[in-house]
């Protein structure tokens, strides 16, 4: 972590507002980027970020410094999208909403539905999937931010390719 | 859909975030910050607030600090030796859940295994560390299952053994788990060894070294009921001694199986005179037809206490001559699954194979097994036709829960279908011990056995396997069946108790057989007959033919030993009294130490008939052979007191025992005297232990 960045959160954590609007202002990129591959779609995306964004100003002085402060975000905003997971009607179509990537809506459709799979696989498949193939994360890494083994992380990671190639296999072409 | 197409998808060029979705965010971000801290700012400035010295959870708790442990350590052997420890316990509480458990038999893999998997991320290490762990602490933990349960059958401290031990014991908390925890292991360890193959020949060669151990064993488990040894008994107060004489021989091989696995036996397991008896001794036969046994009665000096005198009484039942009688048998088989063990159900198998050696052609066997439900195996079938016996034998496999009442009733029904007029009618019942279904009363089995056996059918029991040996009903079916309780451990076992001693076992020559000693209070002062604690009978039960007593099989041998203190020698316990009258001297009588009586009725009769001598002062052994086999007696009765503890030998050891029998050990054609010089040394280093 670079004295630069230790030194703002010191200083947000003390009460300074300019020091933590900084902060914000620096990861909101990358925690809406984290949302987007999570969720799939912007508005969610949005209103998952935002509710990070709140849940760091109430809870960045219980940050101790004992982990990378990314690895620390990542886990709030994985936590949040978590939330924003449950709390979401669960019958909810896939393809009622608009397309999140201007240019290619199929792709866009496929992620989600691909999401929407191994989101079906049980808890803690979609964060692996985002962290370690959306944000390129190592397996330790992400086992960092999600609390877990790095063995699970990459048995997690194998399960998800095992399934999907297992439903793909019969022919039907996504 | 591989890696590359799913990355792809992911990392495709998203749009940027919205910017006033991003305003809109620091701002709720901004007045969640103001509100928090503006919260922080009113409660540090109220007055008197204790809030700030007040203690508050919100710090790194020990707590957290340990579940970051696994996670969170800065070095990666550290997460090695964390991790690897919580899965040993793990696999411990997995392993200790496993074994309490009770198992219904039939288990083919051990249970550690699948545990050992369940454990999940159990490294390698782990698992051999705790191996190695249950290697060490195998021996002690065994010792530990002896001295517990030992005491839970004595009541009393048993200092059989000293748990202590320099090997390391696994650094767990609950002492249980730990025990259970090595006693899986080590059944791991020995199942390793059963790739091998274990020959059977091995096995009958040397005992015990070629059984494996099975895969589901109980332990701890082995009941006997616990007689207190027979007291000193003053002349004075009580000149009279009564007891049925007892052939069983159980307790030697269960005794002799513990100590091969260098443990001392329990001492409720030792019986005195079934050590005695389990040796053949070399007693003068019957001269004439007119008694079916001959008495030998030899007087010696008492090896472990000085002035004290051995009495021995030792009874040679005649050999069978001529034509064997026909004998129906009836094979009662415990198939239930805790019989799945190689010591148990393969070698009931082969031990039926070689009774079968010992049969004639015309003599019928049958077979009726029973577990979940009793059934015949084999319908009385003459011994002519032995491929079909061995064929219904080989087709037995273990298997469902106990249910010994129905298997009984229905070996009965059987053998009495086949009811040999003037033969042997026997149901021979194998098992390890427990009838968990069907009559759960043993009294009422026990009734059941009596009804029998005054309808001519007798009871035989061989007991097999141990954990969960149920000695002390076993002991009450055979005496209640006139049958013999022998504990089978090894198929050399199996080869003495059915082939040498099959004739003994199958057709008895004398039933009910009750001996009285009325001791002599001119020349002796005290005594106290060795072993025979479950055996004695009230005084006045010698003369009533209605009290059933042991019974002697054709060539038995049984040996009683009487230990006295003549009068006037000064190792006496008792203080001289010293207001009681002393005995009248010079009576005529001076010249006995006391007077014995035995009493037997034929097979079949129903009057005893009666066989008296005196005892004689002066009734050395007749020639060195009698001296060689009294003295051998006494080593093998001294090392039977030593496992029980040792109250009346004084400060003879184990190795005067050793002497004592290495000396006399005759000829000894099938190796049981030597093989009791082995133990004496072996119970020597497991006392050491």
């Amino acid at each position: 972590m670079s004295s630069e960045l230790e030194d703002r959160i010191r200083r947000a954590q003390r009460g300074d507002r300019e020091a933590f609007s900084r902060l914000v202002e620096d990861h909101y990129a990358s925690m809406y980027r984290f949302a987007l591959k999570y969720c799939g779609q912007r508005a969610d995306a949005e209103d998952i970020t935002q509710q990070a964004c709140i849940k760091l100003a109430r809870s960045l002085g219980q940050f101790r410094f004992q982990a990378a402060f990314t690895t620390w975000l990542y886990r709030l905003v994985v936590n949040c999208a978590l939330d924003w997971q449950r709390a979401r009607r669960p019958a909810e179509p896939i393809d009622s909403a608009e397309p999140v990537y201007e240019e290619s809506p199929d792709s866009a459709l496929l992620l989600r539905q691909v999401m929407a799979r191994v989101q079906a696989m049980g808890e803690g498949y979609c964060e692996t999937l985002v962290l370690v193939l959306g944000e390129g994360f190592s397996h330790a890494e992400a086992a960092a931010v999600l609390e877990v083994k790095e063995s699970t992380v990459s048995w997690r990671l194998h399960e998800i390719r095992k399934r999907l190639q297992r439903e793909h296999q019969p022919g039907v072409e996504v | 859909m591989n890696d590359e197409e799913l990355k792809q998808l992911l990392s495709r060029r998203e749009g940027a975030p919205a910017e006033e979705a991003r305003q809109r965010a620091v701002a709720a971000a901004m007045a969640a910050f103001d509100e928090e801290h503006a919260h922080e700012k009113t409660a540090s400035q109220t007055q008197g607030n204790a809030d700030s010295e007040r203690l508050t959870p919100d710090r790194t708790s020990q707590g957290s600090k340990i579940m970051n442990l696994f996670t969170a350590s800065s070095s990666p052997l550290q997460r090695w030796v964390y991790s690897g420890l919580a899965s040993a316990a793990v696999l411990v509480l997995g392993v200790f859940i496993t074994t309490q458990v009770p198992w219904q038999g039939g288990m083919d893999t051990p249970p550690v295994n699948e545990t050992a998997l369940k454990g999940g991320d159990a490294t390698r290490a782990a698992r051999d560390s705790a191996l190695e762990e249950a290697v060490a602490s195998a021996a002690p933990r065994i010792e530990l299952q002896v001295e517990e349960s030992s005491r839970a059958f004595s009541g009393s401290r048993a200092n059989v053994v000293t748990p202590e031990s320099s090997a390391p014991r696994p650094k767990l908390n609950s002492r249980a788990a730990a025990d259970a925890a090595t006693s899986r292991a080590e059944e791991v360890i020995v199942t390793g060894m059963k790739r091998a193959p274990a020959p059977a020949m091995a096995a009958a060669a040397s005992p015990l070294e070629g059984i494996v151990a099975p895969g589901y064993q109980d332990s701890g488990r082995d009941r006997f009921t616990t007689a207190d040894a027979n007291p000193v008994k003053r002349v004075a107060d009580e000149p009279v001694s009564t007891f049925s004489i007892d052939v069983d021989t159980a307790a030697y091989s269960f005794v002799r199986r513990m100590l091969n696995q260098g443990v001392l036996p329990q001492k409720a397991a030792v019986r005195v005179e079934e050590m005695i008896n389990y040796f053949p001794y070399d007693y003068p036969l019957p001269t004439g037809r007119e008694a079916p046994f001959s008495t030998t009665v030899s007087v010696l000096d008492s090896p472990w206490k000085t002035g004290n005198k051995l009495v021995h009484i030792g009874i040679q039942g005649f050999e069978l001559q001529g034509a064997q009688p026909r004998s129906n048998l009836v094979f009662l088989l415990d198939v239930s699954g805790s019989m799945n063990s190689p010591d148990k159900l393969p070698l009931v198998k082969q031990s039926m194979a070689l009774l079968l050696s010992r049969l004639q052609a015309e003599d019928t066997v049958s077979i009726v097994v029973y577990a979940g439900a009793a059934g015949t195996v084999l319908e009385p079938t003459p011994v002519k036709e032995k491929q079909k016996i061995l064929d219904a034998l080989n087709r037995l496999q273990a298997g469902g829960s106990t249910a010994g009442a129905a298997g009984i009733q229905l070996a009965y029904q059987v053998a009495e279908s086949q009811f040999v007029e003037d033969g042997v009618n026997r149901v021979v019942l194998a098992t390890d011990g427990d009838f968990n279904v069907g009559i759960h009363n043993p009294e009422e089995l026990k009734g059941f056995v009596e009804r029998k056996r005054d309808a001519g059918v007798y009871l035989s029991v061989l007991g097999f396997g141990q954990g969960n040996y149920h000695d002390a009903l076993m002991q009450q079916l055979a005496q209640n069946g006139n049958g013999v309780a022998a504990y089978i451990d090894t198929l050399g076992e199996a080869q003495k108790v059915l082939v040498h001693e099959a004739t003994s076992a199958l057709f008895p020559i004398a039933n009910d057989v009750k001996i009285q000693v009325e001791f002599n209070p001119q020349t002796v002062s005290e005594y106290r007959l060795l072993g025979y604690e479950t055996r004695q009978l009230a005084e006045e039960d010698f003369n009533n033919d209605a009290v059933d007593a042991g019974d002697i099989g054709a060539g038995h041998s049984v040996t009683a030993i009487y230990e006295i203190t003549p009068a006037g020698s000064d190792s006496a316990v008792y203080e001289p009294s010293r207001y009681r009258e002393q005995a009248a001297a010079g009576s005529g009588k001076g010249s006995e130490y006391g007077f014995l009586k035995l009493r037997y009725k034929l097979p079949g009769e129903q009057d005893s008939k009666l066989i008296s001598r005196p005892i004689r002062i002066d009734a050395d052994p007749a020639d060195a052979a009698q001296l060689r086999e009294a003295r051998f007696a006494s080593a093998v009765a001294g090392f039977g007191e030593l496992l029980r503890g040792g109250k009346y030998t004084a400060d003879w050891n184990y190795s005067d025992a050793l002497q004592l029998a290495q000396a006399n050990r005759g000829d000894d054609p099938y190796g049981y005297r030597a093989e009791l010089v082995q133990l004496i040394r072996k119970a020597e280093v497991a006392q050491a232990m």
